[in-house]
């Protein structure tokens, strides 16, 4: 026998052992247990248990028969019930069920196609879901200046050309959402097409978050965004009520109030509307020719600061008027803006920068008919106190050869005023009309001054497409040598995609 | 000692308005209908304000800075939903700066929960005007549905103070009785007109003509939201005078003059109707809003 069948066959013997062993222990086991069974109880007891047992399987089989047969009989009703609906038959359902049952059997299509209907209107709504509720509410606002100037633009200062104009000045894209349940954002990117310069834009004006559930009645904003200053100039240039922004808010906050930087607005917990709000960033107003220029260390002081506090008063159900108060507050400027020539030759160069104003509005907006009837009076005055380096020779003329100190420049402060006051009108659901009223004194010296006169109308064809036409007469300037200029404009804007009505646009 | 007694009294007093204020559930709702709704079920254990006073259009509701202040300190805010407030309660709510009022918080309470809506776009396009992407928002003209109003309001106040439970139950079905029962006089007022067509300014009625066996035969308005043009008017006369279509619906918010014109040149009455408590005089509570609406149907109708 060779040697692997040897190994085999032993192996084979040592599982039959095993098996066996196996075996005679499993069969132990229950044994033991009867056994066991037999040492603690009685026949007489066993017996017994299995009568209860058999008695409780019975009871259970009746009782759930008769929960059957009760079922059964609840169902035979409801289905005789719901028969005699169907078939016209008097019912004692509540007045929504009998309205909605039909009187005889023709009518069981139309019931099926309404209740299809139904269905499939519940179905169209729970696909759609609430802008910025889960997918960011994406809209654009498209707005085209046509505009004609009597003089050109090196005579009136003005930023466009001089005759007939056409700029695409705005396609903004709004993009909206929740960013968790803290927080939301935004993004408003503007472009913009320049047929007088044959440049195309884009910029992001907008790109922020704002938290949604901070205690204490306190919101805090990051990012880029327009800073709470004023009553319009946090407002975009395309729901302004007019064609242009008032030469105040051009010349003192630099456009729009668009800033990097944070902002916290407490609404005070009191029963009556106040608003306080503080803000910190590195520039204030998007349309500055130079921003603040840090250099290589940015200090506190190069930083903008600034504050808003308004209040409002119900007059009566229809009258409202909404006050504020507002600074800006730049300690050192870096000297934003740069160099500035005067016409004396003379040189400024901001060093500090300080802004205050008083915003008023007085509404009337008719609870029955504001979609067809309502008034705005709107007016800000504004206050600047910039402190200059001033330069009497223009040795800092940056068209000098070698522009430096020459020893005779001294700080001094520039106080000047500048007020907008507009009043609107809406009469119809398409029609309003308005004035717009400008005065300014240019920041760097207040005995330059300029008026500015602008009738407006406007025809909104919807909601989400409007015309403006307007008029605006700008004063001449006596002290930079500005001619008058004359113009017109017509405003053509539309809206595409989600809009909102936004709190600051009310 | 004076200033010591002044800083007690006032603190008490503080403490006394807190105390007032903490024992009411504070409800703002954004329109009178659901304030009165409020009212009913709320009893003495809540104190409701209305955003809209009645006479406001439903979408139109100004958004007035009085209105932050009563919302930050709200428990519920009360809403017809459907996207009906879209033009003034989002930015409110956003100024509230009340997180528990916030859409999808407890204090949200929206009343369209268990409304099917009718009439929902397939597109929110601009070209069909400014459509509610959820529906046709005015189904509380439908006093059938008002009663999920009800509900929602009930549930919503059983939640937030639900010591008061039995109080607000036995409102709610009391309220419902009398609702139910004023429901089965206002099928029996209109019953003699069931079929009859009406058109009226703003797509406000077809729920109220689903319930009450009528059919809403179109809108004054080109689209929502959109003025009518002068070819919809021509249009709009020759299919009602074609149809025989006796009844024009004003919603007080709207002009007079295209309604009056329609009605004159389609030989047509013209109502006006409310769209919510308070829209009419003699209408401050909704079953006087609803009576007031079914009379002046029925009477318009009989005319004919």
């Amino acid at each position: 026998m060779p040697e692997a069948w040897r190994l085999d066959l032993r192996n084979n013997m040592k599982m039959k052992a095993l098996m066996g062993v196996s075996s005679a222990l499993c069969l132990s086991i229950p044994l033991c247990g009867i056994a066991r069974a037999q040492e603690t109880n009685k026949p007489a007891d066993i017996e017994q248990r299995m009568k209860q047992m058999q008695e409780m399987f019975e009871q259970r089989e009746h009782d759930m028969e008769a929960r059957f047969e009760k079922k059964i009989a609840a169902q035979d009703a409801e289905i005789e019930t719901l028969k005699k609906q169907i078939g016209g038959g008097t019912t004692n359902l509540p007045p929504a069920a009998v309205a909605g049952a039909p009187e005889n059997r023709a009518e069981v299509p139309n019931l099926i196609k309404e209740l299809n209907d139904k269905v499939d209107s519940v179905v169209e709504a729970q696909k759609k879901t609430l802008p910025g509720e889960f997918n960011p509410a994406i809209g654009v606002v498209g707005e085209t200046i046509f505009s004609y100037h009597s003089k050109p633009s090196d005579q009136t200062g003005s930023s466009r050309p001089g005759g007939f104009d056409v700029w695409q000045r705005s396609v903004e894209l709004n993009v909206a959402a929740s960013v968790d349940p803290f927080a939301k954002g935004w993004i408003v990117a503007n472009a913009s097409a320049d047929s007088a310069t044959g440049e195309s834009t884009f910029g992001i004006e907008e790109a922020a978050l704002q938290t949604t559930s901070l205690p204490g009645n306190l919101t805090l904003t990051a990012g880029r965004f327009f800073g709470e200053f004023g009553r319009l100039a946090y407002i975009h240039d395309h729901e302004l009520p007019f064609v242009n922004r008032p030469l105040a808010l051009d010349t003192y906050i630099g456009g729009e109030s668009r800033s990097d930087g944070a902002q916290i607005n407490w609404l005070v917990p009191v029963e009556h509307y106040i608003s306080l709000t503080a803000g910190v960033g590195d520039q204030f107003g998007g349309d500055s020719p130079n921003p603040n220029n840090p250099g290589t260390m940015r200090n506190l002081g190069g930083l903008n600061f600034w504050g808003r506090a308004s209040t409002s008063f119900d007059l009566t159900d229809n009258w409202q008027a909404e006050a504020g108060a507002s600074g800006l507050w730049n300690p050192k400027t870096q000297d934003r803006g740069g160099v500035l020539v005067q016409p004396d030759n003379s040189t400024l160069t901001e060093k500090e920068r300080r802004l205050a104003g008083l915003d008023f509005k007085l509404s009337y907006v008719p609870l029955r008919d504001n979609q067809f009837n309502s008034f705005t009076w709107g007016t800000e005055l504004l206050f600047s106190s910039d402190r200059f380096l001033v330069d009497p020779d223009g040795s800092l003329n940056p068209a000098n050869p070698t522009p430096g100190l020459s020893g005779d420049e001294f700080k001094h402060t520039v106080n000047s005023l500048g007020l907008y006051s507009y009043v609107s009108y809406k009469w119809s659901r398409q029609w309003s009309a308005g004035f717009l009223f400008d005065y300014l004194q240019s920041a760097q010296n207040h005995n330059d001054e300029t008026f500015a006169y602008s009738p407006f109308i406007t025809f909104a064809l919807s909601h989400w497409n409007q015309l403006r036409l307007q008029y605006t007469h700008t004063d001449r300037s006596a002290i930079s040598g500005l001619k008058p200029d004359d113009a017109v404009y017509l405003q053509w804007q539309w809206i595409i995609g989600a809009h909102s009505h936004g709190w600051t646009q009310r | 000692m004076k200033l010591k007694m002044f800083l007690t009294t006032l603190l008490a007093t503080a403490l006394a308005a807190t105390q007032v204020h903490a024992a009411k559930v504070r409800v703002v709702a954004t329109l009178t209908d659901l304030a009165d709704l409020t009212r009913n079920v709320g009893g003495d254990f809540v104190d409701v304000r209305s955003l809209a006073t009645g006479i406001e259009d439903t979408h139109g509701v100004p958004m007035k800075p009085s209105f932050v202040p009563l919302l930050n300190r709200a428990d519920l805010v009360v809403l017809v939903g459907f996207d009906c407030e879209h033009a003034f309660l989002p930015a409110l709510l956003d100024a509230s700066k009340n997180p528990n009022i916030q859409v999808g918080k407890p204090g949200y309470v929206d009343c369209s929960k268990g409304v099917t809506p009718r009439d929902v776009p397939k597109s929110t396009d601009h070209s069909e005007g400014d459509v509610h992407p959820y529906g046709n928002p005015h189904y509380m003209l439908d006093p059938v549905l008002a009663k999920t109003a009800v509900q929602n309001i009930y549930a919503a106040l059983v939640a937030t103070a639900p010591e008061h439970e039995a109080d607000f139950t036995k409102n709610r079905d009391a309220y419902l009785a009398k609702l139910d029962a004023k429901i089965g006089e206002w099928q029996a007022a209109l019953a003699p007109f069931k079929g009859t067509k009406f058109v009226s300014y703003h797509e406000h009625w077809p729920y109220f003509a689903d319930r009450f066996g009528l059919v809403y035969a179109g809108t004054i308005e080109l689209k929502p939201g959109v003025d009518p043009t002068p070819r919809h008017i021509e249009e709009l006369v020759s299919r009602m005078k074609a149809e025989h279509i006796p009844l024009v619906v004003r919603e007080p918010q709207f002009p007079e003059k295209v309604p009056a014109l329609i009605a004159k040149q389609s030989g047509a009455t013209l109502v006006k109707l409310p769209i919510m408590p308070g829209g009419v005089p003699d209408s401050d509570t909704y079953i006087a809003e609803m009576d007031y609406i079914v009379r002046t149907v029925a009477a318009a109708l009989k005319k004919q």
